[in-house]
């Protein structure tokens, strides 16, 4: 048989396991709106019985620990689908600066390219009248003007992308320190047996906030976690952090290393990569595009006005005008193409120099408008005519957005999902911790009946020898 | 505990759908008032870049209906000036013929070459008609085609060229807009001002004036002729124009087909929309703010 004094061990070991069950409660209650915060759970287990008098005993409850109920599995499902739509959201972001380039306005490159067909077309039915010739050349430098926004502003926003990417570095490196010192407090934790359920929360908030940027592979390993790029590049190992750095690369923009090796073309998710995808290769496929289309144009243009006769030589609006062969109407593109958009300039300002007449002596010839009206016609650009290789680019912007942007959705709708299972698994139900508040407290009270209950016993006890009458 | 938890924040899901409510509604609104579906490239990527290929289309109808109008004017001046020429020629041959009759005297015959001299001015005058400042008959020169030349047989001279110029009024479709003065006034053969001048000296030595009516009468009908080429620019400019009248309505149509918002469907989306979001909103509002703990304390 037991003692009492055993029994109230038991009693008063009950207030201790209720008590801190008690805690769990109280501070899922108090994490209620902490983020990725995972609930603890009270786990609770019998003492090992004693045998006395070949009679078994039971030695009450006690606490093992407060666990925090989280699932590893799903925790890298939504890493990853972060890292999916930090990409996506990157990307898309800058897709839609791109594309207003390309929309239909007053003053877009479609616009500007009609309305100057549309002046050369008006001086073929008087080529004379300076003021038509005037009207031409201010259509070509409002369509110069048009190539020149969209390519600096393409320009501008590549340089805004590139700094972007640098604030990204540099905003890894403070995610991946701060994580490899959790990992040493973790390890050191656990090493001795003690709770690191707030640490591993705290770690978890930091890796999805790197997941945010970077393509990030976890490795699960005692006590701790390997993190390396998906190529297999390490950020984290234990307790120490490789910091990523930049250089300027011959396109003047910034590339990322790890140490001395180059990894901008590994990323493949996250949102540095969805920066790179758009700095590196979409936005100066459209600047590139857009330079195929304004040196076609030139130089068509060009060579269209120097195959005619010009109106100078005599002053004007005397009978007796002389045209000189015509020169070039736009300054010459490069000849390699590039940064032919941003550079295309008018290479006249006086009307006088524009090509109409077919015939040397005959300033009232038209006859050369023709063959630079034609160039709206003709496949000059790559096989297609001006608006038709220009309709492409927009159709690509578009189609580029467009998909992006539905790709996102679907992204989102996963992430949405894989957080609602993340709550129901570990986020905290207010009805749920005041029932258990309701348990813990009956037995709490329940225990503190029984320590009564053997106080009473104890004086009845001690009493026993005593007359009380 | 075994029962199956569900997720105790429904708050982060009803946003989401609070925020693409919001937005559909934004989109539609946007449709509504700018009256088109196609607002940036990525709305339909395929129509925004045949709305492309429309407006080019669409432009160059507006550039030859203009161009029409302008040519129209040239075409019109030349017709009514070459009117002129056949009116003045017609008074020059009953002129010639008034004076071909044998019973005039001298003097009589004076007169009426007096009247023929007349005319010839009024000749050399419309065949240097211009408009807005270009010598319709001079070709393609920008000089005055016709000058009073004592050293010529015809008594004036062409300081024009042989030049035309078309313009364009439909895709790969031209009208020439001018005849070289040569070609209407000193045709080899039908020559105005060779023939008036043959009628002036013819009734001044009275001698061949028969003959110089017929020539007269030659020149006159080449001018005719050549009168008849502006009649058929005006009508081919005038077909023309009610074909790119109705082919910009076509225009327009495609144009509406491509990115134009249906209005009322539109509409009922904002208004469906609406319901949608304070649906959502008022589900909110009725999640319980209470929970087990607020009975528990009054217990």
């Amino acid at each position: 048989m037991s003692s009492l004094f055993g029994t109230l061990a038991i009693a008063t070991g009950a207030l201790g396991a209720e008590q801190g069950a008690m805690d769990a409660t109280t501070n899922n209650v108090a994490n209620v709106n902490t983020p990725d915060y995972c609930r603890q759970q009270p786990v609770l287990s019998e003492n090992d019985a004693i045998q006395v008098a070949g009679l078994s005993y039971g030695t009450g409850v006690s606490l093992q620990q407060l666990q925090s109920i989280r699932d590893p599995v799903l925790q890298l499902r939504i890493e990853e689908e972060t890292q999916q739509q930090g990409q996506l959201n990157a990307y898309l972001t800058a897709m839609q600066q791109a594309q207003t380039q390309f929309t239909t306005s007053s003053s877009d490159i479609g616009t500007e390219i009609n309305n100057f067909f549309s002046s050369l077309s008006q001086l073929a039915t008087d080529p004379t009248n300076l003021s038509l010739r005037q009207g031409v050349l201010t259509a070509a430098g409002d369509m110069t003007q048009a190539f020149n926004n969209a390519a600096d502003n393409l320009q501008q926003q590549q340089s805004n992308l590139d700094l972007s990417v640098v604030q990204d570095v540099q905003q890894v490196n403070v995610l991946t320190g701060q994580i490899a010192t959790l990992n040493n407090q973790i390890s050191q934790l656990q090493g001795t047996n003690q709770d690191a359920s707030s640490l591993l929360d705290q770690r978890d908030v930091l890796i999805g906030q790197l997941s945010g940027l970077i393509d990030v592979s976890t490795i699960p390993e005692d006590n701790s976690v390997a993190l390396t790029t998906s190529s297999g590049t390490p950020l984290v190992v234990g307790g120490q952090s490789f910091a990523l750095s930049t250089q300027v690369n011959s396109a003047g923009l910034h590339d990322i290393y790890s140490q001395s090796t180059d990894i901008t073309s590994e990323l493949t998710s996250g949102a540095m990569a969805g920066l790179i995808q758009a700095r590196d290769q979409t936005i100066p496929g459209l600047e590139s595009n857009l330079d195929t289309l304004a040196a076609g144009l030139s130089n068509s243009l060009n060579a269209a006005n120097t195959g005619g006769y010009d109106q100078n030589g005599d002053p004007y609006g005397g009978f007796d005008l002389n045209g000189n062969p015509g020169g070039n109407l736009f300054v010459a593109p490069p000849a390699s193409g590039q940064g032919a958009a941003a550079a295309m300039t008018i290479a006249i300002t006086d009307p006088r120099l524009i090509a109409a007449s077919s015939d040397p002596n005959s300033p009232g010839s038209n006859g050369n408008v023709a063959n630079l009206s034609a160039v709206q016609s003709d496949t000059v650009i790559n096989g297609q005519t001006p608006s038709n290789f220009y309709s492409n680019i927009v159709f690509d912007v578009g189609n580029d957005v467009s998909n992006s942007s539905a790709e996102l959705s679907a992204s989102q709708a996963i992430l949405n999902q894989l957080q609602d299972q993340r709550s129901s698994i570990s986020g905290v139900s207010l009805n749920e911790e005041a029932a258990n508040m309701v348990q813990f407290q009956n037995a709490f009270d329940a225990a503190a009946q029984v320590v009564t209950t053997i106080n009473d016993l104890l004086y009845t006890v001690i009493n026993m020898g005593t007359l009380t009458g | 505990m075994s029962s199956i938890r569900v997720n105790p924040y429904p708050m982060p899901d009803i946003l989401d759908a609070l925020e693409k409510l919001q937005q559909q509604q934004d989109t539609a609104t946007l449709e509504l008032s700018t009256g088109s579906t196609i607002n940036k490239p990525s709305d339909n990527p395929a129509g925004a870049a045949e709305q492309v290929m429309v407006q080019e289309s669409s432009s160059l109808n507006d550039t030859y209906q203009q161009s029409i109008s302008s040519i129209t004017g040239q075409l019109s001046t030349a017709q009514s000036t070459l009117s002129s020429v056949v009116t003045a020629l017609q008074r020059a041959i009953s002129l010639g013929t008034e004076g071909a009759n044998g019973t005039l005297s001298d003097s009589d015959r004076a007169d009426l070459s007096e009247e023929v001299s007349g005319i010839q001015s009024q000749l050399v005058s419309l065949a240097n008609t211009s408009y807005q400042g270009q010598y319709i008959f001079a070709g393609t020169a920008n000089t005055q085609p016709f000058v009073v030349d004592s050293q010529s047989a015809s008594g004036v001279s062409y300081n024009g060229n042989q030049g035309t110029n078309s313009v364009a009024i439909g895709a790969g479709y031209s009208v020439q807009v001018n005849l070289p003065g040569s070609q209407v006034f000193s045709q080899p053969g039908a020559d105005v001002f060779q023939a008036i001048n043959d009628l002036i000296n013819a009734l001044n030595t009275n001698t061949n004036i028969g003959s110089t009516v017929s020539e007269v009468s030659d020149a006159l009908n080449n001018v005719s002729a050549q009168q008849a080429f502006f009649g058929n620019a005006l009508n081919q400019t005038q077909a023309q124009q009610t074909y790119l009248g109705t082919e910009k309505v076509d225009l327009s149509q495609e144009q509406n087909a491509i990115s134009a918002a249906d209005v009322s469907i539109v509409a009922s989306q904002v208004s469906s929309d609406s319901t949608a979001l304070n649906a959502t909103l008022s589900a909110i509002a009725d999640i319980p703010q209470n929970s087990l703990f607020d009975y528990l304390s009054k217990m």
